[in-house]
């Protein structure tokens, strides 16, 4: 294959390619669709915007395409102001969620498409589809039609269609969410190597928090229009700036309580923990802990050197394959906890009604602000 | 006690259910689909029947003296009909009226179906609905009595130019009458086949195809005509056989002067009551009307119909 030309990315020194600030979507009814969103995106990074459905993350999305109109706010492209632009009028490039291919022509007319009506010389057309169905390996492909390819053809064929223009910007907008879950997770991998392969700068729009963990540079929470958090993956599991984001990434169980000078009280029962922030004792506050941060054994005399040990109940025992989820009950603390048991010895599994001890760090649960913090649950 | 009531309606449907399982019990139920189709089968075959009849007074000559068919069979009629220079022309204008009616009512009809399918306001789509369906109501022979009014010599238009000094002029009982008043009376047609046409394109290809750099014409011309080929070819045929056929507006905006080949097999039929070359005449506008229907099959495919499995 022959190599891509780098498209044109001369730094401008303290320009980021996106910029998004202070933006505000009314659309008249109810509350603000997107409240004030601000983010900056550097050149080449790839960005995923993670929020459940309602959150506003699709309308951030098309408001940077240039397909609404914010009510408040300003978008930056490479350095300039875009928001009254046009959206062909934008360097950018989506691959739309039902991939909105052209049923009437091939892979190949697919591709040219952009570069067509971008008037690009006639020329250098032929050379430019084949170098971009290359790169999504469709190789030799080019005069199927759509209808003749399958799923994962016809993302390939969508991605180089919206990148064969060399455009500053690729938008995605949640394109993986209809595929099964093997070709999804192929599909990101590919997301992955294409962007890195032309480093070309990426929002992705996604409700899949796994999808946001394994293809990106950086995550955005959204919900209820506003940004909960920004920050890189591993930042983004391990430190959750509020509850949302602790009970939207990953597999946590929240405990109710009041602030203490070493964790929370939930009710008569001491629970370790790290406060997000600083909380004055005695405040109202909610903790969260993760599924693989709690340890479960039929010993308590295993469990030395855990900084918080309670005794429970198995109610559930569910069998996910790579793991085993229990649903513990946990009676000094009046609820059932989620605990994740990686790799059991030789099948020793808690059967339901069995008597265990659970145990935890003091850092790993994390205790939340009930006055600013936004409920996990 | 339960919150959950059997509907009236499901009770109802049982009662049918039973009542249609005595007539036709369940054993039969392989020939369903063969009993449902019977009405329609049993229409298609009187039409086929009439048609051989026809064909058979085609064959048949006028007798002047007694005004009888004649007993033995010949060509004459159809050598009569291909031998007039009348009947070339009055088929000449059908075949031309035809086509320029519906090219001028699809070249209508398509912004008005994409108008339908992609407003926003849902009062709006009703409003640009009500108004395509007011001229149905109205009927064919009143609708051309209205544009008789309107274009006459003393009516609306004239009166108007008369106004601003123009002289009146001859509007009616003429070829552009004639097509005009086709045009208005096959839109709703067209636009009722063009739009689950257009609906069948969903507006996220055509944003796709702004945000790769089309303008809207090029979306419009690039994108949006080749996904409606279908629609617009079967509102095409339609357009063209009702056109084809139609008497009334040839016969009221062509004040007799253009005459289709309808108002002429009308002719044969009920006014020199020549029944023989009236169905020759008839038999072959049917084998015309099939030809234009095969070729443009033939030439695009079945499958333009959405008939096809493939899209």
């Amino acid at each position: 294959m022959t190599p891509l030309p780098r498209p044109d990315r001369a730094p401008e020194p303290g320009q980021p390619a996106v910029l998004v600030r202070d933006v505000d979507m009314d659309f008249g009814s109810g509350p603000l669709a997107v409240a004030g969103a601000s983010f900056a995106l550097a050149r080449g990074r790839f960005l995923t915007i993670l929020g459940p459905s309602g959150s506003g993350k699709t309308t951030l999305l098309r408001i940077i395409a240039g397909f609404q109109q914010p009510t408040r706010g300003e978008i930056r492209i490479g350095g300039q102001a875009v928001t009254a632009t046009a959206p062909h009028r934008r360097s950018i490039g989506m691959v739309f969620q039902k991939l909105a291919l052209f049923p009437h022509m091939t892979a190949a007319e697919n591709v040219a498409f952009p570069l067509k009506m971008r008037r690009h010389d006639p020329a250098t057309i032929p050379g430019k589809v084949e170098r971009y169905l290359d790169l999504v390996r469709l190789g030799g492909l080019g005069g199927r039609r759509i209808h003749e390819l399958s799923g994962g053809q016809q993302q390939r064929v969508a991605i180089a269609r919206a990148l064969v223009f060399e455009p500053e910007l690729l938008l995605l907008d949640e394109p993986l969410a209809a595929l099964d879950r093997k070709l999804r997770e192929e599909m990101q991998l590919e997301f992955r190597r294409i962007q890195k392969e032309l480093g070309v700068t990426t929002i992705n729009v996604t409700h899949d928090q796994r999808e946001a963990l394994v293809v990106s540079d950086e995550i955005i929470v959204m919900d209820h229009g506003r940004i909960q958090q920004h920050a890189r993956p591993v930042e983004m599991y391990r430190l959750p700036a509020n509850p949302f984001v602790a009970g939207f990434v990953g597999v946590s169980t929240f405990l109710e309580g009041r602030r203490t000078a070493t964790g929370l009280d939930a009710g008569g029962a001491a629970c370790a923990g790290t406060p997000v922030g600083a909380i004055p004792e005695g405040a109202p506050v909610q903790g969260a802990i993760r599924a693989e941060q709690i340890r479960i054994e039929a010993d308590p005399a295993r469990l030395a050197g855990c900084d918080t040990i309670l005794p429970g109940i198995v109610r559930d025992t569910i069998f996910e394959g790579e793991r085993l989820l229990y649903l513990v009950e946990a009676p000094a603390l009046g609820l059932a906890l989620q605990v994740y048991h990686h790799d059991p010895e030789e099948f020793a599994l808690f059967d339901a009604g069995a008597e265990v001890s659970l145990g935890w760090n003091a850092r790993d649960l994390l205790i939340f602000n009930r006055q600013d913090g936004r409920d996990g649950r | 006690m339960s919150s959950f009531r059997y509907p009236l309606r499901w009770r109802l449907m049982d009662a049918l259910e039973r009542a249609a399982d005595l007539l036709w019990p369940e054993r039969l139920s392989r020939f369903t689909g063969w009993l449902m189709i019977a009405p329609a089968l049993l229409l298609v075959g009187l039409l086929v029947l009439g048609l051989a009849e026809m064909a058979d007074g085609s064959l048949r000559t006028l007798d002047r003296a007694t005004f009888l068919p004649s007993e033995e069979l010949s060509l004459a009629n159809y050598e009569t009909a291909l031998g007039s220079a009348t009947y070339w022309r009055v088929f000449g204008r059908s075949i031309l009226g035809a086509t320029l009616a519906t090219a001028l009512t699809l070249a209508l009809a398509f912004p008005y179906a994409y108008a339908l399918v992609r407003v926003p306001g849902a009062v709006t789509r009703k409003a640009l609905l009500v108004v395509l369906f007011l001229p149905f109501f109205i009927g064919q022979v009143v609708r051309a009595y209205g544009w008789l009014i309107i274009l006459g010599n003393g009516g609306m238009v004239n009166e108007a130019l008369g106004l601003v000094g123009i002289a009146p002029q001859r509007l009616l009982f003429n070829f552009p009458a004639v097509v005009f008043g086709l045009v208005q009376y096959l839109l709703p047609f067209a636009v009722l086949m063009l739009a689950p046409a257009l609906t069948a394109i969903p507006a996220e290809t055509e944003t796709a195809a702004r945000s790769l750099g089309a303008s809207w014409v090029r979306t419009i011309w690039h994108v949006v005509l080749p996904m409606a080929r279908p629609g617009l070819i079967g509102a095409g045929l339609v357009t063209m056989t009702l056109a084809l056929t139609d008497f009334a507006t040839p016969a009221m905006l062509g004040g007799g002067s253009q005459d289709f080949i309808a108002n002429a097999i009308y002719d044969q039929f009920f006014r020199t009551a020549d029944q023989g070359l009236g169905s020759a005449l008839a038999l072959m506008l049917v084998a015309a009307g099939s030809a234009i229907v095969a070729l443009v099959l033939g030439l695009f495919g079945a499958g333009t119909l959405a008939m096809g499995a493939r899209r």
